[in-house]
């Protein structure tokens, strides 16, 4: 219990701490106006939210400290890294990613530690993969992660209000696919954004309210990713209602074959 | 040059110099010699189409920051166009110094990219997985477990593909997919509970010391917030002796977790990568040319690399010292080969 509820609060702090840093040119709009700071914005961002990552990564870890789990994640991220490079698998247009179904459906299943390494971890290694590593890595690793982490909560409520093998199960995750394909595109935005919208003049720009930062993010987003996020929120719905009930059910048999402990010589 | 660390120590030089930089001139140069540093190792590890990626991804970014800037901020002397007035956020004049401001800005997210760029080319993937810190040994263990599966994985997803394909089955469309993904899955997962067998059969175990791991969090949580909140205080341009002591501690902090965390871990390694002459020279200059420039920008003595178009467009200033300084980048073409292990 206790170590949950370290867990729990190391989480809410990571949570807290990596949007404020993401959020930072909306919540300390006074501060936009040092031409410097712009410069290093991607940068130091990309460096609080590594310790952000880092942090919960040596939390989370602690679910996979048995070979069983180790083994099992290294194999499923494997599937989802393979799945996203085999050409022409599954067709598709810009933006639709399928790596967003697995990350759902293993947070929704193995819960939010394992939901966090499993995102994290795949972006990682499509990161080493494809040679995408840089500043825009982190932001990914810890969205990803998020992905994975908070479709343990619709696992939670699922069980609470008995909803498993029901259709509003499906109903559930597919609309949870599709608010993460927009918030994904959102946050992965915000790294970036400050250094388009970088104050040109000192004095003016100060005066902006967060409410107009706000108005000119929304234009920007409108303008460069609504198309590709639209693809992907739909892309997920359409993959959560044709395969998630199949891939659930193998899910469900492994899980049960993986969930044995050994005995200690004197136990048995 | 082939030690990661001096790699590390090439690519915190870029940066230094990106983020210390706001003179266009030098912003250019500086992305061409990454550019000719870059074409230079993607010969070595036959990489076609190195340049023309990047090339594509520097004139993206250039158009889209410029036209973000110009658009959104209606400062500067010299008008191109007026757009009415009632046009929300982007109506009102649109200016020529708005435009190269944005452009800066292209060219700093370029370098900046085109750095990262080399480092994944020069590094290889078993480099990079090095670098996870010893303290997160069972991620280190995931990470490299699933770049071993992926091959085999991929091709078995493909055997699956093609015999689908024979049966008639067309893959158009989603639903189309599930023959693959169920086969993929299930195959794999079997080899998951075979490979743990064998992990726990040859002894392979992780503990985790409660006391310990608890410790270790929470200095690392303390020592991200620290850093966190000198960055806080540098957005609002606090002076810089209350800042850089901050980000000292902190920096210190989060590296004296992960020594003492990976020490307590006992480890074999497997080729340990070994300092070569040339690694431990071009180390050195990268450290010498990193701390000269932070210390000359601290003191103001650099003052070509400071430019603003605004209010009115000028010539930014030059200096051959500047451009000396920028072709440091260009070190690892001097010392020769690199052929990664």
């Amino acid at each position: 219990m206790k170590i949950r509820l370290l867990g729990f609060l190391v989480n809410i702090f990571v949570l807290f701490l990596g949007m404020a840093s993401l959020l930072a040119p909306f919540i300390f709009p006074s501060a936009r106006g040092a031409v410097a700071q712009t410069s290093t914005f991607p940068i130091m961002v990309g460096l609080i939210v590594v310790l952000c990552v880092l942090i919960i990564l040596f939390e989370a870890q602690s679910a996979i400290l048995e070979t069983k789990m180790i083994a099992l994640l290294g194999v499923l991220i494997a599937i989802n890294a393979g799945i996203r490079f085999l050409e022409n698998a599954i067709p598709g247009p810009a933006g639709f990613s399928p790596t967003f179904f697995l990350i759902i459906l293993i947070g929704y299943f193995f819960g939010s530690r394992v939901g966090f390494l499993f995102g994290a971890l795949t972006m990682l290694v499509s990161g080493l993969l494809t040679g995408g590593v840089g500043p825009w890595l982190p932001g990914q690793l810890i969205t990803a992660g998020w992905v994975g982490q908070s479709a343990a909560l619709l696992g939670l409520i699922t069980r609470k209000l008995n909803l498993k093998n029901k259709i509003s199960e499906v109903v559930l995750l597919a609309a949870f696919g599709a608010l993460w394909g927009f918030l994904y595109g959102l946050i992965m935005n915000l790294w970036f954004w400050p250094f388009l919208a970088a104050s040109s003049d000192q004095i003016f720009s100060q005066s902006l309210s967060v409410f107009e930062n706000f108005q000119r993010y929304s234009a920007y987003y409108v303008a460069t990713s609504l198309v590709w996020d639209l693809t992907r929120a739909i892309g997920n719905v359409l993959m959560i209602v044709f395969l998630a009930n199949p891939v659930i059910k193998v899910l469900h048999r492994f899980h049960r074959r993986f969930s044995f402990t050994r005995l200690k010589a004197d136990e048995a | 040059m082939k030690h990661t660390a001096s790699w590390i120590l090439w690519l915190v030089l870029s940066l230094t110099l990106t983020l210390t930089t706001r003179n266009p001139f030098y912003l250019s140069f500086q992305i061409l010699s990454l550019l000719l540093l870059g074409v230079y190792i993607a010969k070595q590890k036959h990489h076609a189409f190195w340049l023309s990626q990047n090339i594509r991804f520097l004139l993206t970014m250039l158009v889209i920051s410029s036209l973000v800037n110009a658009l959104f901020t209606h400062t500067g002397s010299t008008t191109l166009i007026n757009l009415p007035d009632h046009w929300i956020l982007v109506g009102g004049s649109i200016t020529l110094e708005s435009l190269i401001y944005g452009q800066i800005n292209g060219l700093i997210i370029g370098a900046i990219f085109v750095a990262f760029n080399i480092i994944n080319l020069a590094l290889s993937i078993r480099q990079l997985t090095h670098l996870i810190p010893g303290a997160l040994r069972p991620i280190a263990m995931t990470v490299t477990i699933t770049l071993t599966f992926l091959p085999s994985i991929q091709q078995r997803a493909q055997e699956i593909k093609e015999a689908q394909l024979i049966r008639g089955n067309q893959m158009k469309k989603i639903r189309d997919w599930l023959p693959l993904l169920l086969p993929l899955l299930i195959s794999s997962l079997e080899n998951a509970i075979s490979l743990s067998e064998s992990m726990t059969s040859r002894g392979f175990e992780t503990q985790s010391t409660g006391k310990i791991t608890r410790l270790t969090l929470v200095s690392l949580i303390l020592a991200t917030f620290i850093i966190f909140s000198a960055w806080v205080l540098s957005l609002f341009d606090y002076p810089g002796f209350i800042i850089l002591p901050l980000y000292a501690i902190g920096g210190g902090l989060v590296a004296v977790t992960f020594i003492s965390a990976s020490r307590k871990l006992r480890t074999t390694h497997f080729k340990k990568e070994t300092w070569s002459k040339k690694d431990a020279l071009s180390s050195g200059i990268f450290i010498t040319t990193i701390i000269g420039t932070i210390i000359l920008h601290q003191l103001g003595m650099l003052p070509t690399f400071y430019y603003s178009p605004y209010p009115g467009l000028s010539l930014p200033g030059l200096s051959l010292s500047g451009f000396l300084v920028i072709s440091v980048l260009l070190f690892p073409m001097l010392v020769g080969k690199n052929d990664s292990i």
